[in-house]
């Protein structure tokens, strides 16, 4: 039977466009699911691609994927490679799948709403094969993690984390509500797959699979590059959207999505995966700091795209840039004085060797925040242990909920009164985003908010933790046993006092 | 009596605490409740008396926060005052 070229059949049997005669367009695309932005819907049939994968081909690459990383997976069982993992890279990995693992559930319904009210059939399609990669990364993300419960049971967050009410998960709920379950199918396609997918995680799977290899985690490698390999596959569908968008005149609208998500992907960017780049990963496998990383990759990356697109920068650039030298490393201090309220162990990261990286990576680091691990590792000698705890809450953000950190001397966190209730803000640009749309967000309590408003009981700092779902067995404690903190020299302490 | 819940930063320190204090407490025992949550924990003490800031104003040490018409939720930074080493 002659066989003809994709090329040949590809774009017809993809592109099943029609007009509709029984049903009006607006019944099939209400603007709720699907925003038009007002295009007509011809004109988004213009929409375009540049993978151009077949089902028969998905399928095939798919299975040849997953055979690899299980294959992976069944040579290391019985390796006792995760017992000689690097305390730090442990908390790391138990870090990550509680904060993936369920999200990937959220991007499926997320590329669902696209596959089902995508304005074009190419768009669909290929968001049908979002949905299968996502479905997958989830049950990838659930897998390794559960083979691993016998060895640490905290594991189990992979699952657990988004089911409860421990503060990072009701950051993370917030922001993919914000982005997936809550979101259109244009917006989606801006903000999850453009800015989030490509801006960010993309290239953040690319070096964290680099730094698992280095550390000698072959199977969180495996993993990690096997999805990322999908994710640059079904990323793609924001750039063409974005063209049309631009192409039609709502370019402002284009820049708006992407100045809101690109920021709060900042925020959560900043809360885990800057204290795991620059705190967690062992020294000797640091290929390259956090900051650097943001430049090298994630910055250039945008400003690449922003140029080719013909957009601006949002409009916080500068607070974005002045935060990449100071943020992450408030957020890890407020991560490991919290540290049970944590599903991980924090690795603190500042032996004598660590602080010399730092500052050399971060000139200022020693003024800024050594002197406060000073004052730690202190107490942790003197059996202060008490003290190296926080004894109240932190203050969160109402629209990261991610805490308030200052960025300097005398800069106060911002607050806006809404319909009878104070609003708290960390930055200019989550107040911005909030105003944006108050009717959005208005109705979210903060973990600052439950508290005060009698949902946790008792209102102590121990029926917080329970309020999150902490048993004392899963709470977190330093990766080390505060090993650092005895490890230090008393020339180096004055160094830095 | 009546609690009243505030967002706090000690200044020197890199995060905003939320510290529940009484309508009745003098600025002077809400300095020393914030001060709980940081002196010793991140900073170290100093031989100088606690302010506590609203509104861009010192307030008196011996004023109470209704006095001072502090509400919930409000942000206050509190400081070591160096100007004045003798009353501490």
């Amino acid at each position: 039977m002659p066989k003809l070229e994709r090329s040949e059949w590809y774009d017809l049997s993809r592109d099943m466009n029609w007009q509709f005669k029984y049903v009006r367009d607006t019944e099939v695309f209400p603007e709720a699911l699907s925003e038009s932005k007002g295009i007509p819907p011809k004109t988004w049939w213009n929409w375009d691609e540049p993978y151009k994968i077949s089902y028969r081909d998905y399928v095939k690459n798919q299975a040849e994927k997953e055979s690899g990383v299980y294959a992976v997976r069944s040579a290391l069982a019985r390796s006792g490679f995760f017992e000689n993992l690097d305390p730090g890279w442990k908390a790391a990995i138990i870090a990550h799948y509680g904060v993936f693992a369920m999200p990937e559930y959220l991007a499926a319904l997320g590329e669902a709403r696209m596959g089902r009210f995508g304005r074009a059939a190419a768009w669909r399609n290929m968001a049908l094969f979002g949905t299968l990669d996502e479905i997958r990364h989830g049950q990838l993300q659930f897998s390794f993690p559960h083979a691993l419960l016998n060895r640490e049971p905290r594991f189990d967050w992979a699952h657990k984390a988004f089911h409860t009410n421990q503060w990072a998960a009701i950051a993370l709920r917030h922001l993919f509500d914000d982005m997936l379950t809550a979101n259109d199918a244009v917006s989606m396609a801006i903000q999850l797959t453009f800015v989030i997918e490509t801006g960010f995680t993309n290239l953040h799977f690319l070096g964290l699979a680099a730094d698992a290899m280095k550390t000698g985690d072959v199977e969180f490698s495996t993993l990690i590059s096997s999805i990322q390999t999908d994710e640059a596959r079904h990323a793609q569908q924001g750039e063409p959207t974005l063209r049309l968008l631009i192409e039609h005149g709502k370019k402002a609208e284009a820049q708006r999505l992407i100045d809101v998500m690109f920021w709060r992907g900042w925020r959560a960017f900043a809360l885990l995966t800057g204290p795991a780049t620059d705190y967690y990963t062992p020294l000797a496998h640091r290929r390259q700091s956090f900051k650097e990383f943001m430049v090298e990759w994630i910055i250039k990356q945008f400003n690449d795209q922003f140029r080719d697109l013909g957009l601006e920068r949002p409009w916080y650039w500068d607070l974005f840039l002045q935060e990449l030298d100071w943020l992450h490393h408030a957020l890890h201090l407020g991560l490991w004085f919290k540290r049970p309220t944590l599903w991980w162990n924090p690795d603190a990261g500042v032996s004598v060797e660590e602080r010399e990286w730092l500052e050399a990576k971060y000139p200022g680091w020693h003024d800024r925040f050594g002197t406060y691990w000073h004052t730690i590792a202190e107490n942790l000698r003197l059996g202060n242990i008490d003290r190296t705890h926080q004894e109240t809450l932190l203050s969160v953000c109402n629209m990261c909920q991610i805490p308030v950190c200052s960025p300097a001397v005398g800069v106060p966190p911002r607050q806006v009164m809404h319909a009878g209730r104070v609003y708290t803000f960390c930055s200019e640009p989550c107040q911005w985003i909030f105003e944006q749309n108050p009717a959005r967000y208005a109705g979210h309590l903060s973990i600052i908010d439950r508290f005060l408003a009698g949902h946790i009981q008792p209102a102590d700092m121990a029926g917080v933790r329970a309020y999150m779902g902490l048993s004392p067995a899963e709470q977190g404690a330093d990766a080390t046993n505060y090993s650092w903190a005895f490890e230090l020299p008393q020339a180096a302490l004055k160094s830095v006092a | 009596m009546a609690v009243v819940p505030l967002q706090a930063v000690f200044r020197g320190d890199f995060v905003t605490l939320l510290v529940l204090v009484d309508d009745k407490d003098t600025m002077k025992v809400v300095a020393d409740k914030i001060a709980y949550h940081v002196i010793n924990r991140r900073l170290p003490p100093q031989n100088a008396p606690i302010r506590v800031q609203y509104n861009h104003r010192a307030l008196p040490p011996d004023q109470t926060v209704a006095q001072a018409g502090i509400l919930p939720l409000s942000f206050v930074e509190v400081y070591y005052d160096a100007r004045d080493r003798r009353h501490a």
